[in-house]
């Protein structure tokens, strides 16, 4: 049996509905030996801010239960040398691009995105408003429905492109903050970002990251991602999601289709295996061959609710 | 696989693979230590050895049971398939320099990379000065083997311990320096162990214009360059993931405190 595997998200047509996430996939071309991404429905870039950053000191990860807590700190090479080096050869190898763009002030997200303006190859922009790691921008933008609406509208006038906004399971209101989004212009929700969390060192009585807090990412935070996105597709059931949070297998990315994303992205499951964007796509096919479903799509919201 | 006990709490694995694959000394593998999500991540270990095996190729680790990802690989059974990423990063720089003899450093664990650069360098002809100094004699890995390898290319063999329960008493390093000090002249100087024996090597390479290149072990979630977990700063301040532009290092291109 074929499975039909293209999807879409409102007007953005993709191959399949598995992406690479941002921050664990570099700028697309990294781990392209093992994982081509032009046979992934598309990459999400690491965060790109307007001019290069160092991130944070380290240590910058530890490994968690089923997870690992980061805090990277939007180590990036700038817009400027992305567009210069990068973007070309994923435009030449046919990759769906999505710029995951990171600012301080409103400023630099627009600074980020005027840059790529001048550039072919981009299918979205996807708003960082949800990095834990960072002292000025990110979260901060993303847990106030106010300031989020505001960012989102100043952002939707500087393109025609998609705009998507990844959302933050760390705000206080999600559903609010997903509608101030919406209402701000986005054209598609992802989420989640990661949680918020803290390792400690018993024994020398002090945290493990240098930064003290994290993002907690994996399989353990994959049954608060699909409850987020079910609670979100509910809210705004026409509004396309992209599905993340913990995704190791196709079959748990069938759960966040049926909970109402459109699409998935995987993540720090590339940590632990470069190939396992490809490798979820197969046993997605898999998963809708044995289950008689001949079409992706035929997932989405799927979910049966007496 | 096979498993072969080097100390109370050190074992070296030898994993076949079916893949042709040919590393350089300070390659590493990025190694999954068990099956399922526990522990989460693979770790990365520096290859000890590759050689040609009857059906592909035999991979050397060296291990130390530090927590529970390196009990359970001491206790996987013979015979399990493990999922293995190899060789990635760079490695040593094993070109001869102008006549002069190479010193290779272990310190403690810090032993596969520089064994498998001994028994590359010995099979070259290419002499070395062989120091592999631990915290105590029981704690000192290999040293027949270490013997061998420096007696094929003509130079020596130094032990120490820190304790002085074998060898010489001390620090590897303070060996080093005593035999520099004394007249020895080193091509170049390759080295793995801990943090600080690798700094104080790096300030020997900067007092004494010496040519050092370090192997470093930073803690990694992928092994690849994309979670940039494993950053080291650089002599011209900047982060970059030791995965990828290392794990060796010039010492002259880090950082004074590169982990920091």
């Amino acid at each position: 049996m074929t499975v039909r595997l293209a999807t879409h998200l409102g007007s953005l047509d993709l191959a399949n509905p598995v992406l690479a996430a941002s921050g664990t996939f570099g700028y697309g071309l990294d781990l392209a030996e093992i994982c081509p991404p032009e046979r992934l429905g598309g990459i999400v870039t690491k965060g790109l801010s307007p001019r290069e950053r160092p991130g944070n000191p380290p240590p910058r990860i530890v490994e968690t239960a089923a997870g690992m807590l980061n805090a990277i700190g939007l180590q990036n090479i700038g817009v400027e040398t992305f567009c210069r080096d990068v973007l070309a050869l994923l435009e030449r190898r046919g990759v769906t691009v999505v710029i995951n763009v990171f600012g301080e002030s409103f400023a630099a997200y627009l600074e980020v995105i005027e840059r790529c303006e001048r550039e072919t190859g981009i299918a979205a922009y996807e708003l960082n408003v949800s990095c834990p790691n960072v002292t000025a921008g990110g979260m901060e933008f993303g847990h106030d429905p106010h300031q989020l609406e505001r960012l989102t509208a100043e952002c939707r006038a500087a393109t025609r492109r998609q705009l998507w906004v990844k959302l933050s399971p760390n705000a206080p209101d999600l559903v609010g903050t997903a509608q101030a989004a919406v209402a701000g212009g986005a054209d598609v929700l992802s989420l989640i970002n990661t949680l918020r969390g803290m390792a400690i060192d018993a024994v020398r009585r002090r945290p493990i990251l240098a930064t003290g807090c994290g993002g907690l990412s994996g399989p353990a935070i994959k049954p608060i991602a699909l409850r987020m996105v079910w609670e979100v597709h509910r809210a705004l059931p026409t509004v396309p999601l992209v599905g993340l949070g913990g995704i190791e297998s196709g079959r748990d990315a069938a759960e966040f289709l049926l909970a109402g994303a459109s699409a998935v992205q995987i993540g720090t499951a590339i940590f632990r295996d470069p190939r396992a964007p490809l490798r979820v796509l197969e046993e997605l096919e898999n998963f809708c061959a044995g289950e008689g479903v001949h079409d992706v799509t035929e997932l989405i919201g799927g979910l049966a609710w007496k | 696989m096979a498993r072969r006990e080097l100390s109370s709490t050190c074992f070296a694995i030898r994993l076949a693979s079916e893949l042709p694959l040919e590393a350089i000394p300070g390659q590493f593998a990025m190694l999954a230590c068990g099956n399922g999500l526990d522990p989460f991540l693979r770790r990365p270990f520096s290859l000890a050895g590759v050689s040609a095996g009857q059906h592909g190729t035999i991979v050397e680790l060296m291990v130390k049971e530090v927590g529970r990802a390196t009990t359970l690989l001491r206790h996987q059974a013979l015979g399990n398939a493990l999922q293995m990423l190899a060789p990635l990063g760079n490695g040593f720089d094993l070109t001869a320099v102008a006549q002069r003899p190479f010193a290779l450093v272990a310190g403690g664990i810090g032993l596969p990379p520089v064994l498998f650069a001994a028994e590359v360098l010995a099979a070259t002809g290419t002499p070395f000065d062989l120091y592999l100094g631990a915290a105590t004699a029981s704690e000192l890995l290999e040293v027949e083997r270490g013997r061998a390898a420096t007696t094929r290319s003509g130079g020596e063999l130094i032990t120490t311990t820190d304790d002085g329960s074998a060898g010489e008493n001390g620090f590897v390093t303070s060996a080093l320096l005593r035999r520099v000090t004394a007249g020895s002249q080193y091509g170049r100087v390759l080295a793995c162990g801990p943090t600080p024996m690798l700094a104080a090597l790096a300030d020997l390479g900067r007092a004494r214009s010496l040519d050092v290149e370090l192997s470093l072990e930073e803690p990694m979630a992928c092994g690849m360059g994309v979670c940039l977990g494993c950053v080291v700063t650089t002599a011209d301040r900047r982060r970059v993931p030791s995965c990828k532009e290392g794990p060796v290092f010039k010492a002259r291109d880090l950082a004074e405190r590169w982990w920091e």
